[in-house]
């Protein structure tokens, strides 16, 4: 392999690895502006992941398996809201409970229908390379050439980047969503419906996630592991965080996070000499010591929404 | 013209009947005051006119028109807007942003921001309101948002606006500013319903006045025909004592000394420069100044906040070594601070934990780290006795108490920790005359103790009346100091203004 082709390769490998992270982060980014935290990233994620893959599995494309974890995405975040935003109950509680259950839920799914206890079997997916969206003529530009051989999956978590960027900066409906999130009570007196907009954030910031779960199980892998979704929802969330709950913030959250990741896997392989003394463990550990430092560093002078968290009670 | 008219409204609460068939008729032009003490329905009748509450019966009349008003849209539809003591605005949209939500104007799904801009400088130039429509309004003082909140509302079209006790959070000279708008909006034709309990501010800007006491309608005078000592007595149902009665004392021994103090405040710059005072033993020793000219910083260094850059403070007799406010507490200190809500009282616990906060380490409140109830209680109750806390309910919320029971849980507190120097530091903001007055008998109640009191008070009057020497601080520097007897507002308010030359200085 030459050098370009390293390059982009390994960039190619670095998008892969954060689209999961990204589409979990903006679906943080979704239902936090409107004020719900949605911890329960994780686990939608792990539904999804799993949906995805029972789809297309049965119907033997992967696209099925997309609108199958769409649809889970859904009924998670309408139970998410449906506690949060109409009882306005502990936000936190609903996604720890959905994480917890998706644990269950999911392994005991796994058994069920493929009658494994690790794996599901491989199905079509997005990451294959029939599947994968070639661009020819770029191929050999260094950097470009990253673009030439992305999933669709990759291709949707850029362009839900910079949609979700004008919607929520420079559309009317961004700025109630925001204003919801910074204070429910004055947005409720300018006539704005606060609960409804709850309700449509925290869906769609559940399908996003959904996206990321199955960027994981149809994207990079070729089925569903019962590791998954292997903390790349709370990734994610800490991307939102890094990202300053910003869309574009998000992605070069996550771009870093996947970025680590990638170095890890290089380092191994070119580890010479004293490197090698090096216990794999610590290559392993890297990107979460990378994440725990860069939390670190930002956290003070990250500000979320004034009303994130708060249940929402009329008078 | 009839602007607003509402007639035999009644509104039952469980277990209270919060307005009694209130009659109002509002002319069309005029600025209408409506006050009363806490509790007396003011609020809940403003709240019945902007549809946030039902009335239990009665009719609203708005332009000649019977209506009904559901829900706050509906009165926005009837052109009734509100500019509420809470204000509604969120900090980290820019001025214009927040005028707009809710109406935004649009070019498709976009927010037209240029558009929106234009108008809020067209509305802004058109009422005297200056406001910069980019800024955030978190970097703006109290009172431009309150004149965001203005905009917003005439930017809805309203032709009655209610202001519910829009002075409470502004500053004097903001509230001035206040009643300026308010005046050019009566010439230029809206209506303007003044909610306040401060009876100067009502008998400046008011044309009619109607007085509320217990959910019923006292009456309505015209500003001309009344004056602050009968409408103190239709608010509370007696005769008050607005003037304060002067409490002679034999002054003691100095309890506290300050000497050169020099104090930087949090934005690092020196807000206090070399100030000196004694404060004695029965004497009431007032701080006069425009806020903003030193006060918090002298109050963060007494309390031990903040280190002063240079000077001493002595309590008891006594240099204190290092200052933090354990150490001030520990050699006599009381401190009733002005927010009492975010220094005096922790609001989600309940008055029995507010009580004992300060003392909950020590017996007979607590032993080896674990709290006795029976002693806590038994001590609460005695207080509340003792301070007419009501209700009498030593388990209820402090968030859930009025302003002025707030306060007389907090002296309740202070007053019963061993001291011998109160640090009042605006002791009756945001306070009704009956608690005021409450306020005012307990200060000089402590100075017949033989208890120093240092009240820094932007309130003139309070000052006047209750000090028995007034230092007024200017720019961070002690610019004079006076007896009650030897001055008068105008005087102390030229020195307060700095237009008088620096006189003599203890």
């Amino acid at each position: 392999m030459d050098n370009t082709s390293l390059l982009n390769s390994s960039l190619t490998q670095t998008m892969d690895y954060a689209a999961p992270i990204l589409f979990a982060a903006l679906g943080g980014v979704m239902s936090e502006n409107a004020g719900v935290f949605n911890i329960a990233l994780e686990g939608i994620m792990r539904f999804a992941a799993f949906f995805g893959v029972w789809g297309a599995y049965i119907s033997g494309t992967p696209w099925i398996g997309l609108l199958w974890g769409i649809g889970i995405g859904i009924v998670i975040g309408s139970l998410h809201a449906y506690i949060t935003v109409k009882w306005a109950g502990d936000q936190i509680v609903s996604g720890v409970a959905i994480n917890v259950m998706s644990m269950g839920i999911i392994t005991y799914l796994l058994e069920l229908i493929f009658k494994t206890t690790g794996y599901s079997p491989p199905v079509p997916y997005f990451g294959s390379s029939v599947n994968r969206i070639h661009i020819v003529f770029i191929e050999n530009i260094p950097f470009l050439g990253a673009f030439s051989n992305l999933t669709i999956l990759v291709w949707f978590a850029i362009i839900l980047t910079v949609l979700m960027h004008f919607m929520l900066y420079r559309t009317v409906f961004g700025l109630r969503i925001r204003s919801v999130g910074e204070n429910p009570y004055a947005a409720e007196t300018l006539g704005i419906n606060v609960v409804r907009i709850k309700w449509f954030a925290v869906i769609m910031g559940s399908i996003f996630a959904a996206f990321g779960g199955m960027a994981l199980s149809l994207g990079t892998l070729s089925s569903f592991t019962n590791a998954m979704a292997n903390g790349k929802g709370f990734i994610g969330l800490a991307a939102m965080i890094f990202g300053k709950w910003t869309p574009f913030g998000a992605m070069a959250a996550s771009l870093l996070f996947a970025s680590a990741q990638v170095i890890q896997l290089l380092l191994q392989v070119a580890a010479s000499g004293f490197a090698k003394l090096i216990p794999l463990g610590f290559y392993l550990a890297l990107p979460y010591i990378l994440t725990i430092g860069a939390l670190i560093g930002v956290v003070g002078r990250a500000v979320p929404p004034a009303a994130d968290g708060e249940p929402y009670k009329k008078e | 013209m009839k602007a607003l008219e509402v007639k035999n409204i009644t509104k039952r609460f469980p277990g209270i009947l919060a307005n009694d068939h209130i009659n109002l008729s509002i002319n069309k032009s005029e600025i209408y005051s409506i006050v009363g003490e806490n509790g007396a329905g003011k609020s809940t009748l403003m709240k019945i006119i902007y549809g946030l509450y039902t009335q239990t019966s009665g009719e609203i009349y708005v332009f000649g028109e019977k209506v009904k008003i559901n829900n706050s849209n509906d009165a926005i539809k009837l052109k009734i807007g509100m500019v509420h003591q809470e204000f509604m605005l969120i900090p980290r949209f820019s001025v214009t942003e927040n005028i707009v939500l809710g109406q935004e104007p649009k070019r498709g799904i976009f927010f037209d921001r240029k558009t929106a801009v234009k108008e809020i400088k067209e509305i802004s130039d058109r009422y005297g309101l200056k406001v910069d429509p980019l800024e955030k309004v978190e970097n703006l003082p109290v009172g431009i948002q309150q004149r965001v909140e203005i905009l917003k509302v005439l930017r809805r079209g309203a032709e009655i606006l209610i202001f519910d006790e829009p002075t409470a959070v502004l500053t004097p000279e903001e509230a001035e500013d206040l009643f300026k708008t308010l005046s050019f909006l009566r010439d230029s034709g809206k209506t303007i319903i003044f909610i306040s309990h401060k009876l100067k501010e009502v008998m400046a800007i008011s044309d009619r006045i109607a007085v509320l006491r217990r959910g019923k309608l006292q009456g309505v005078v015209y500003k001309e025909k009344t004056n602050k000592q009968e409408l103190a007595r239709m608010m509370v149902g007696r005769d008050v004592v607005l003037e304060i009665p002067a409490a002679l004392v034999k002054r003691g021994d100095t309890i506290t000394s300050v000497r050169n103090l020099t104090v930087k405040n949090n934005r690092g710059i020196v807000g206090l420069k070399d100030v000196s005072f004694d404060v004695h033993s029965g004497e009431i020793l007032g701080i006069a100044g425009v806020e903003g000219n030193g006060q918090a910083e002298l109050i963060d260094a007494l309390i031990g906040f903040t280190k002063p850059v240079s000077g001493s403070i002595s309590l008891s007799g006594e240099k204190v070594k290092s200052i933090n406010p354990h150490n001030m507490r520990e050699r006599g200190m009381a401190y009733i601070p002005e927010d009492r809500k975010r220094r005096g009282l922790i609001l989600p616990f309940r008055i029995k934990d507010n009580m004992i906060m300060g003392q909950h380490n020590k017996k007979p409140f607590s032993r080896n780290g674990i709290l006795n109830d029976m002693e806590i209680d038994s001590f609460a109750e005695k207080k509340i006795e003792e301070f007419d806390v009501r209700p009498r309910d030593i388990y209820a919320k402090a968030a859930n108490l009025s302003g002025g029971t707030q306060q007389k849980v907090l002296l309740a507190r202070e007053l019963s920790i061993w001291h011998n120097f109160i640090l009042a530091a605006q002791p009756t903001r945001g306070l009704d005359i009956g608690a005021m007055e409450f306020v005012y008998k307990m200060l000089i109640e402590e100075k017949k103790r033989g208890i120093a009191v240092l009240l820094v008070s932007l309130e003139l009057s309070e000052i006047m009346g209750l000090a028995d020497r007034i230092l007024v601080l200017y720019e961070g520097e002690i610019i004079g100091e006076k007896k009650p007897g030897e001055t008068s507002e105008e005087d102390l308010g030229l020195m307060m203004l700095g237009l008088k030359k620096k006189e003599k200085v203890v």
